[in-house]
């Protein structure tokens, strides 16, 4: 599998900078798809093209890697997911995705697991974590059929709107040891 | 400018190190605490190490301690992973095993006071990775930590091989600063010669 790949319904690719502007800038609008990272949604489209230009350089080295989900058919996108802060030395990172609210439950399960194992597979990680605000009840939901368990909940990880935010840890690890990976 | 105060506590103190501390984290770093960490053979690295800790603590992204109990090297206090607009750090302290534990607690006390009082940090963490002696963890509790989370394999201990990690946090029950204009504050918080901010005290005390 290479860093793109296709399912059923979905196209998971690389973002393109000169391209994905305007539609990632619909998705990073909406409050509702960051609200659980939590982070202020985008007010202007130039927001977009920085982040896409910031995916690109934290791609290069090796920090990150995010992918679009595309619609296969109607080319919407419908999601951002990606993981981040990668440690190559203890084979562990972040994963982080923004959702849209049209997206249902069962798409992200026809992604994400594919995407997991092109994690654990390729890259070698082993352990992917993912913090988000407590009480989200669709992402909770999500990392629980993903396999994902709660580990605790960190306290005052940062501010946010005036308010100190804890955050929860939730994780998965590679289900092959990492000596019978090839 | 003076960037790493000394601290003083009952029984003992942390300084800043200096060049002629080479051989004191030498012996220490005889001792790993951590499990897969590897006794260190070359010298030079932690000569290296020295400059680092004065260069972290300029650009507020770490601290480094050298712990003494009468007049005695016995240990390192490292703050790392700062967050000094969160208002967050880790802690961790590498002892030899003649460090007592009352004095790792004061030395960790000291330090936690003196970067709450001086960079107003508020949320401290510390992690303990399973393989560690299980008593540093009433330790750690006896400062004000609280364990928080458990993670998985977080600590990787060798090539295919991995530990999980304690992750404790003490948060203080401290107003946050009031954001000023710049120029406003004549004392700026990297030049502990500006005024007399010790880490004598209780990290639960006013600040």
């Amino acid at each position: 599998m290479s860093w793109n790949f296709e399912t059923a319904n979905f196209s998971v690719r690389l973002p393109v900078v000169d391209q994905d502007g305007p539609q990632l800038f619909e998705l990073l609008k909406n409050q509702n798809a960051a609200a659980h990272i939590p982070r202020l949604a985008q007010t202007v489209d130039a927001q977009a093209l920085d982040e896409l230009r910031r995916m690109t350089m934290r791609f290069d080295s090796r920090e990150a890697a995010f992918w679009l989900v595309e619609g296969r058919f109607d080319k919407k996108i419908f999601a951002r997911i990606g993981i981040q802060h990668i440690n190559w030395m203890m084979l562990n990172a972040q994963l982080v995705w923004e959702l849209d609210d049209e997206l249902t439950d069962e798409g992200v399960l026809e992604f994400v697991p594919q995407l997991l194992e092109y994690v654990f597979a390729a890259l070698k990680l082993h352990r992917i974590e993912m913090r988000l605000r407590p009480q989200q009840e669709r992402h909770e939901r999500l990392l629980t059929w993903l396999g994902f368990a709660k580990e605790g909940c960190l306290p005052a990880q940062l501010e946010f709107e005036g308010e100190s935010v804890d955050l929860e840890v939730w994780s998965l690890l590679n289900p092959t040891p990492l000596q019978d990976l090839e | 400018m003076k960037f790493t105060p000394e601290l003083t506590f009952d029984g003992g103190l942390v300084r800043p190190l200096t060049a002629d501390d080479v051989d004191n984290l030498f012996e220490i770093y005889q001792h790993p605490e951590i499990p897969g960490q590897r006794v260190i053979e070359n010298r030079e690295h932690l000569q290296r190490m020295i400059d680092l800790s004065v260069q972290m603590a300029a650009t507020q992204r770490g601290m480094m301690w050298l712990l003494e109990v009468n007049g005695e090297s016995q240990g390192l206090v490292s703050i790392y992973d700062w967050q000094p607009s969160l208002l967050r750090a880790t802690l961790r302290v590498d002892g030899l095993p003649t460090l007592k534990d009352a004095y790792r607690a004061a030395a960790m006390n000291a330090c936690m006071k003196f970067m709450a009082d001086k960079y107003h940090l508020r949320n401290f963490a510390y992690q303990w990775v399973d393989g560690q002696q299980d008593s540093l963890k009433a330790v750690i509790e006896s400062v004000g930590f609280k364990p928080a989370a458990v993670l998985r394999d977080a600590w990787r201990t060798g090539d295919t091989s991995f530990a999980n990690v304690v992750q404790y946090h003490c948060v203080l029950d401290r107003a946050k600063p009031v954001p000023r204009k710049l120029g406003d504050d004549d004392e700026l918080g990297q030049n502990i010669s500006a005024n007399g901010v010790t880490g004598r005290g209780s990290i639960g005390g006013d600040a």
